[in-house]
C-alpha cells in the first residue's frame, strides 16, 4: 500500500529536524553532528546526497527552507548561539564533480543562548525570518534587499519570559502577521507554554494576544495548520505531553471602541487532544492543505490525524519506521506498517565533508522559480 | 563515599576569580584573581573563608595573580603567578600578616602558568609570556632550569602525571604549537606537534594514559592526541574559546571544559561521542576562569568564575544535555510524502545483553553514547495525503475557451473521474443553475409557458434520478454539506432533492408533478418556493394565489424588470447567437471584458448574468437569488480546505458571481491556488489562472518583469519611452531596410552586416537577391 524507504543518513549523531523545500524535491536534515545534508529526489525516486558540509559549532537544531522565489536558501539554527543563511551556488565544477556549494549568506549573532528554532515567514510578507532562543527572546529578521542575502535586519525583539522552543508563522494572507511560540520550561506553574503574538501595523511591534494557559508542559513543537481558503479560524498543532489541536478564532474587533490601539481578542478552542504518543510528542507537520497532520513521539511513531466531516479528529495511519512490530490492539492499521523495502537501504557513499572551495567564480543565483521582480530585472540590466 | 554527604555549594570571593587550587586532602581551596585572594575551608554544608592573603600596605602587582598551584607535599605552601612576571611563593604559616614568602622576578612579562611536581615538592614549573619556563627549586630559592621557545608566549605548561613519566612536561605557547620535554634536558624538545589554529590556551594529561594528552584554544576545539605518535585520536568542536580543560579522574574518556568567552557553563564531554555534552554545570553568570576535580574524586569539581563566586558541584546535580534533546524530526512534503528521522531505539538489545559489571550509572553514560537516528520516508502512506487529485484537477480543469455548461460539464467530469463526488456534484449544480433553462430558449424564439414548464421540469426531474443515483454514492458527503449549511439545503432540492430528508423530496416530486399536470401557474409557486425557501407545502395553493395576485404588485418593484420584459427577446437571440456562432471565444470574451474593472456593465447586475436573464424563464420569477448560495458553496470549499475548487468556480463563473463577492476573499483564493500551483511547479496553469483573474493585483502578477530593455544601437543609450526611437540621437533605429520605416513587431537581421527590416520583405527581397537590401555588398545570411 505505501512504500517506506529507509535512508542511510550517515549523520553521526541524533538527527534533530527534517525539512522539504517548497516543491517537495528536496530534502534537508540537520544533526547534533553540526552538519546538515540536502537530499535531492532523483529521476528514479530515490533521495540522493547532493551536499554535506559543517554548518554551525554546536548541534543543529532545525533547518527551514525558504521560499524558492528568493534562491535556493535554508536557514538554519544551533546551540552555538547562532542561525545561519545559506545559499545554494552553482559555479564551477568542484573536485567531486558537483556543480553546486552552499555558502553562508548570513550569521544571526544576536542571541545570547542557544537559538532553538529558525522560520522563514510566508511568502507574501517579504524575506522575513523568526528565531527563539533559550533564553525566552523571539527575533524577527528581515532582508529589506531580497537580493542581497548578505544583510538581515533585526527588526523586532519579543521577550517572552520562558525559555523558548519552537515558533510558527501562520500562514493566512488575509490576516495580519501572527507567530506562535512555544516554550520547553519545564516548570508547570510557569504559565502557558504557548503564546501568541499578533504583529500591528500601525505600531510596527508584536503584541502578544494570547497565553493558552491550559497548556502547562514543556511544549516541543508547534505549528500552525495552512490556511489557503482564508478561513476566519486557525489551526494550531501542539506537540506537549500529549498531541492538542487550538483552533483560534479572531473575534469581531470593535473598532469604534478599542480603536487603534485594541488588540484583537480570540476564542481558543480546544479541537483534539491525543495521548497515543506513549509519553512525549516531539514533532508535529501539517500537510499542504492542512487536513493532515502528522506527530512523532517518543514511540518511534508517525501518526496521522484527520478531521471527519463533524470535525473531530481521528488517527488514520500509524507509521513505524524501524520496522518493529506494530501494536496489537489496533488491527485496522495492520495493513498500513512500514514494509521496509529492499531495495530502501542503500548506502551513500560519497558523504564525507566537504570542504568548501577558497575561490568560486561564475557563481549564479539558482533558483528555480520564475521570478516576479522587477528591481531583479531591471538591475540585471544595469549590470 | 564521600561525595555522599556534600552538596553543591558556593560562596562569594567578593572579587573576579582567575584561578582556584585545592591542597592535598581537598580541605581548603584558594581562590585568587587580580583583587582577590583568599583561602577557604571547605565544609560539608559551606565554604568558610579562613584567609586573605591580600593584606598589607603596598599592594603591589604581586598580589594580583592569573594563575596559583598549592603544594603537593607540603600544605602551607602556594605559588602563584602575576601579571608583572613576578612568581610568588606564599607560606601560609608564617606569622607575620604578609604571607609572601619570596617572590621570583626572574620573567620579564606575564606569567600564565605555576605548577608544581607531584612528586619534587620543591619543584616548581612555570610559563611566560616571555617565551620562557623556568624550573624553580623554591628551597633553594633560585632558578634551576630554563626552557626557551623562542619569539612566542607560553600559555600552559603541565608535568606528566610523575607514576607515568617521572621527567615529562609539556608546554603550550600561543601558536598553537604543543611541546613535550624532559625536564633534564633545556636543550631540545623531545616532541613538538603543531595542535590548533591559534594560540593553544590549555592542556592536561590524562591521569592514567601517559599517550594521552588533550589540548585546546582559541579555534574553540579541544583535541586529545596520542603523545607518543602526535597523532590526534579524538576532537571536540565546541561553541567559544576553551580556557581550561581537565580529565575527570577514574574516567577514561571524560573531560571538563570551561569557556573563555560567551559561554559561563562548564560542560563534560565524552570524547566519545564529541557532539553533546555528557553533563553541564550551568551555575556561574560569568565567565568560568578556572575548573578543578577533587583529587582522586570524579563526583566533586570546584570551580571559579569572574562573577566572584567559587562552586563546589555535585556531579549528580549536573544538567543531561542528551537528556533534553529533541529525538525526532518530521516533515511532510508537497507531494505528500513523509519522512521521519528517529532515534534508533535497536539498541536497546544490546544494552540489556550488557555487561551487568559495569562500574556506575551503566545506563545513562551507555545509552548516551547510543546516539543514532534512522531516517526514513514514507511515500503515500494515506489516500488522504496523495496530491495527485489536485494535480490532475488542475491540468484537466477547463476555465475558459467554451460554453460555460461545457466547462461545468467537463469540470464535473473532470472531478466525477478522480472521485471525487462531492465536488463533481456541485460542478453539476452550478450548470443546473446556470444552464438547465437553455435549450428552452433555444428551443422556442418566443416563449411558451406551457412548453417550457414542460422542458424545466423534466429536465429537473432527469436531474432528480441522476442526483439521487449519486446522492448513494456521495452519501456522507452530501448529508455533511447540507448539515454544515442549511442554506445548501435549497441547493439541493433546486437540483432535485439529493437531500436525504425523503419528505422533502417527496414533497419536491408532488410539486413538480403538480407542475406537470399543468395544476397550477408553475412559475409563480416556483418563485415561492425557491425564493422564498419556507418549505410551507401544506398551504401551498393558498399561498400560490395569494403570490399570484400580489404578482402584478411586487414586479415592478423589482428595479430591474421592465427591462427585462422589454430586452428580453433580443437579449436571448444575442445569447442564442453567440452561444452558436462563437461557441469557442465567447467565454473569453465574457470574462474579457470583466477584466476591465472600468466596464461600466461591471457592477450591473443584469450583465453580469447574461445567460440567467436571457432565459425567459427566469423572467418569470427573477426573485430567487441563488448567487448567495453559491457564494457559500464556494467559501464552503475554501474553508474545507479546497481553496481549488474556489478558484476555478470563480474563473469558470466570471462575472456572474465576481461583484457578490469581497474583492480579498477572491484575491486570497486566487493566490492561495496560484501558490499551490506554484509548488506543484504547474506553471503554465497558474499562468493561465492569472490571466484569468480580474483582481487586478492577481492579474498583474505575470504583468510584473516582464519589460524588455533595449538600447540604442548608435548611441548605446538605454531607450526610454519606446523601442524604436532614441532619445539622445534624436533618430528612429530599427528601420527596415527595404521600406524605411520603423520595425515595430518582428524585425529579422542578418548578424553579419546587421542590416534587416521587417521580415516579409527580407524575405521578398532575398528571394530575388542575395546582396543585402541596404547596399552594403554583404551577402547576407539568414537562419
Amino acid at each position: 500500500m505505501f512504500v517506506a524507504k529507509n535512508i542511510q543518513s550517515d549523520h553521526k549523531d541524533l538527527i534533530h529536524d527534517v525539512a522539504y523545500d517548497f516543491h517537495g524535491r528536496r530534502m534537508a536534515t540537520c544533526s547534533s553532528d553540526q552538519t546538515v545534508k540536502i537530499w535531492d529526489l532523483g529521476e528514479d525516486g530515490e533521495w540522493h546526497l547532493t551536499a554535506n558540509w559543517k554548518t554551525h559549532s554546536g548541534s543543529v537544531w532545525r533547518v527551514t527552507w525558504a521560499h524558492p522565489e528568493f534562491g535556493q536558501v535554508i536557514a538554519t539554527c544551533s546551540f552555538d548561539r547562532t542561525a545561519a543563511v545559506w545559499e545554494e551556488m552553482v559555479g564551477e565544477k568542484q573536485h567531486d564533480g558537483s556543480l553546486r556549494t552552499w555558502l553562508r549568506r548570513s550569521s544571526l549573532v544576536d542571541s545570547r543562548t542557544s537559538v532553538t528554532d529558525v522560520k522563514f515567514a510566508p511568502k507574501h510578507l517579504g524575506l522575513q525570518l523568526a528565531t527563539c532562543s533559550q533564553d525566552g527572546i523571539v527575533r524577527i529578521y528581515e532582508a529589506p534587499d531580497v537580493m542581497n542575502l548578505n544583510q538581515w535586519s533585526l527588526q523586532n525583539e519579543i521577550s517572552c519570559k520562558l525559555s523558548c522552543s519552537c515558533v510558527s508563522w501562520n500562514t493566512s494572507r488575509i490576516h495580519s502577521p501572527m507567530i506562535a511560540v512555544g516554550s520547553d520550561d519545564t516548570n508547570l506553574s510557569a504559565g502557558g507554554k504557548v503564546q501568541i503574538y499578533e504583529y500591528n501595523d500601525s505600531t510596527r511591534k508584536w503584541n502578544k494576544v494570547e497565553t493558552i494557559a491550559r497548556i502547562a508542559d514543556p511544549v516541543y513543537d508547534l505549528a500552525f495548520a495552512p490556511n489557503l481558503g482564508g478561513r476566519n479560524s486557525h489551526l494550531l498543532a501542539i506537540a506537549s505531553k500529549n498531541l492538542k489541536i487550538i483552533s483560534i478564532e479572531p473575534l469581531r474587533r470593535d473598532s469604534t471602541l478599542s480603536g487603534q490601539s485594541g488588540l484583537t481578542k480570540f476564542e481558543l478552542k480546544e479541537v483534539a487532544e491525543f495521548n497515543e504518543h506513549e509519553q512525549q510528542v516531539w514533532r508535529v507537520s501539517w500537510n499542504v492543505t492542512g487536513t493532515v497532520l502528522a506527530s512523532s513521539g517518543d514511540d518511534s511513531c508517525v501518526r496521522l490525524w484527520k478531521a471527519n466531516y463533524l470535525g473531530s479528529w481521528k488517527c488514520i495511519a500509524i507509521l513505524t519506521g524501524d520496522g518493529s512490530p506494530q501494536e496489537t490492539d489496533r488491527p485496522q492499521f495492520g495493513q498500513l506498517q512500514g514494509n521496509q523495502s529492499a531495495g530502501g537501504d542503500r548506502s551513500v557513499g560519497n558523504a564525507g565533508v566537504r570542504n568548501l572551495p577558497s575561490g568560486i567564480m561564475n557563481l549564479r543565483r539558482n533558483t528555480g522559480w520564475p521570478s516576479f521582480n522587477t528591481k531583479k530585472d531591471q538591475s540585471n540590466v544595469m549590470l | 563515599m564521600s561525595s555522599s554527604c556534600s552538596k553543591t555549594m558556593s560562596c562569594n570571593t567578593e572579587g573576579q576569580v582567575n584561578s582556584i587550587a585545592i591542597n592535598r586532602d581537598s580541605t581548603l581551596i584558594v581562590a585568587a584573581g587580580r583583587s582577590v585572594f583568599k583561602i577557604f575551608s571547605v565544609d560539608e554544608e559551606r565554604f568558610i573563608e579562613r584567609l586573605n592573603l591580600r593584606v598589607g600596605k603596598n599592594l603591589n602587582l604581586s598580589y594580583s595573580t592569573l594563575d596559583i598551584a598549592w603544594n603537593h607535599f607540603e600544605d602551607n605552601i602556594l605559588a602563584s603567578a602575576a601579571t608583572n612576571g613576578a612568581v610568588v611563593i606564599w607560606d601560609i604559616n608564617r606569622h607575620q600578616r604578609n604571607k609572601q614568602e619570596f617572590v621570583f622576578q626572574e620573567h620579564k612579562r606575564t606569567v600564565n602558568r605555576v605548577t608544581f611536581h607531584e612528586k619534587e615538592h620543591n619543584m616548581l614549573l612555570s610559563g611566560s609570556q616571555d617565551g620562557s619556563m623556568k624550573l624553580f627549586d623554591i628551597r633553594k630559592k633560585e632558578v634551576g632550569v630554563e626552557f626557551c621557545i623562542g619569539s612566542t608566549s607560553v600559555r600552559d605548561v603541565q608535568f606528566c602525571p610523575c607514576q607515568l613519566s617521572y621527567f615529562t612536561f609539556a608546554s603550550a605557547d600561543e601558536s598553537g604549537n604543543v611541546l613535550i620535554w624532559d625536564m633534564r634536558r633545556p636543550d631540545r624538545v623531545e616532541k613538538q606537534f603543531t595542535a590548533h589554529n591559534g594560540p593553544v590556551f590549555t592542556i592536561d594529561w590524562h591521569p592514567e594514559d601517559r599517550t594521552r594528552l588533550a589540548t585546546a584554544g582559541r579555534d574553540k576545539m579541544i583535541k586529545v592526541w596520542d603523545s607518543a605518535k602526535c597523532k590526534l585520536t579524538h576532537f571536540i568542536q565546541t561553541i567559544a574559546s576553551v580556557s581550561k580543560i581537565r580529565w575527570r579522574p577514574m574516567r577514561e574518556f571524560y573531560i571538563a571544559s570551561c569557556s573563555l568567552l560567551v559561554d559561563s557553563s562548564i560542560n563534560v564531554w565524552d570524547i566519545r561521542r564529541p557532539f553533546i555534552p555528557f553533563a553541564t554545570f550551568e551555575n556561574h553568570k560569568d565567565v568560568t576562569t578556572s575548573i578543578v576535580w577533587k583529587n582522586d574524586d570524579p563526583h566533586i569539581l570546584y570551580s571559579g568564575s569572574k562573577d566572584c563566586f567559587i562552586y563546589q558541584h555535585l556531579f549528580k546535580d549536573a544538567k543531561r544535555p542528551a537528556d533534553l534533546l529533541v529525538p525526532a524530526g518530521l516533515d511532510i512534503s508537497t507531494q505528500g510524502i513523509i519522512s521521519h528521522a528517529c532515534t534508533d531505539k535497536n539498541e536497546k538489545t544490546q544494552t540489556s545483553s550488557g555487561r551487568p559489571f559495569f562500574k556506575k550509572n551503566p545506563g545513562r553514560s551507555e545509552k548516551f553514547l547510543e546516539a543514532t537516528s534512522y531516517l526514513m520516508t514514507f511515500c503515500h502512506p494515506e489516500e488522504s495525503l496523495s496530491m495527485d487529485w489536485f494535480v490532475i484537477s488542475a491540468q484537466r480543469y477547463l476555465l475558459t475557451g467554451r460554453p460555460l455548461e461545457d466547462l461545468l460539464d467537463h469540470n464535473a467530469n473532470v472531478a466525477h473521474e478522480l472521485g471525487r463526488h462531492q465536488v463533481a456534484q456541485t460542478w453539476e449544480m452550478l450548470k443546473t443553475l446556470y444552464c438547465t433553462n437553455l435549450p428552452s430558449t433555444v428551443v422556442t424564439g418566443h416563449p411558451n409557458l406551457h412548453q417550457q414548464r414542460t422542458i424545466s421540469v423534466s429536465s429537473d426531474k432527469m436531474d432528480t434520478t441522476l442526483v439521487k443515483e449519486k446522492s448513494d454514492k456521495v452519501g456522507k458527503g452530501a448529508r455533511h454539506k447540507s448539515k454544515a449549511d442549511p442554506e445548501d439545503k435549497t441547493l439541493d432540492v433546486t437540483s432535485g432533492g439529493s437531500d436525504e430528508e425523503i419528505s422533502d423530496k417527496e414533497m419536491n416530486e408532488r410539486n413538480l408533478s403538480n407542475i406537470a399536470r399543468g395544476q397550477i401557474n408553475p412559475p409563480t409557486d416556483w418563485d415561492i418556493y425557491y425564493g422564498g425557501g419556507e418549505n410551507s407545502f401544506l398551504d401551498f395553493n393558498s399561498l400560490a394565489d395569494m403570490e399570484n395576485n400580489k404578482q402584478p404588485l411586487t414586479l415592478p418593484t423589482e428595479a430591474f424588470h421592465p427591462r427585462h420584459e422589454i430586452a428580453s427577446q433580443t437579449r436571448s437571440l444575442e445569447h442564442f447567437q453567440y452561444v452558436t456562432e462563437s461557441p469557442a471565444s465567447g467565454n473569453e470574451g465574457e470574462t474579457s471584458t470583466g477584466t476591465g474593472n472600468t466596464n461600466p456593465y461591471a457592477s450591473d447586475k443584469e450583465t453580469s448574468f447574461p445567460i440567467l436573464t436571457a432565459d425567459p424563464l427566469a423572467l418569470q420569477f427573477p426573485e430567487w437569488n441563488f448567487k448567495n448560495i453559491v457564494i457559500d458553496m464556494m467559501k464552503y470549499h475554501a474553508r474545507e480546505f479546497d481553496v481549488q475548487t474556489s478558484a476555478c468556480m470563480l474563473i469558470v463563473l466570471g462575472n456572474r458571481i465576481k461583484s457578490e463577492i469581497d474583492h480579498q476573499v477572491q484575491e486570497n483564493w486566487l493566490l492561495s491556488y496560484i501558490d499551490l500551483l506554484g509548488r506543484f511547479k504547474l506553471w503554465s496553469i497558474a499562468n493561465e489562472v492569472i490571466k484569468l483573474s480580474y483582481p487586478s493585483p492577481v492579474s498583474h502578477l505575470n504583468q510584473q518583469s516582464t519589460t524588455v530593455h533595449v538600447t540604442c544601437n548608435k548611441c548605446n543609450r538605454q531607450l526610454q519611452r519606446s523601442g524604436w526611437s532614441c532619445d539622445r540621437c534624436k533618430s528612429v533605429i530599427n528601420i527596415c531596410s527595404i521600406c524605411h520605416q520603423p520595425v515595430k513587431g518582428l524585425y529579422v537581421w542578418c548578424q553579419g552586416c546587421s542590416h534587416g527590416g521587417h521580415m516579409d520583405h527580407i524575405q521578398d527581397w532575398l528571394s530575388l537577391d542575395p546582396q543585402c537590401p541596404a547596399g552594403c555588398g554583404h551577402f547576407c545570411e539568414y537562419t
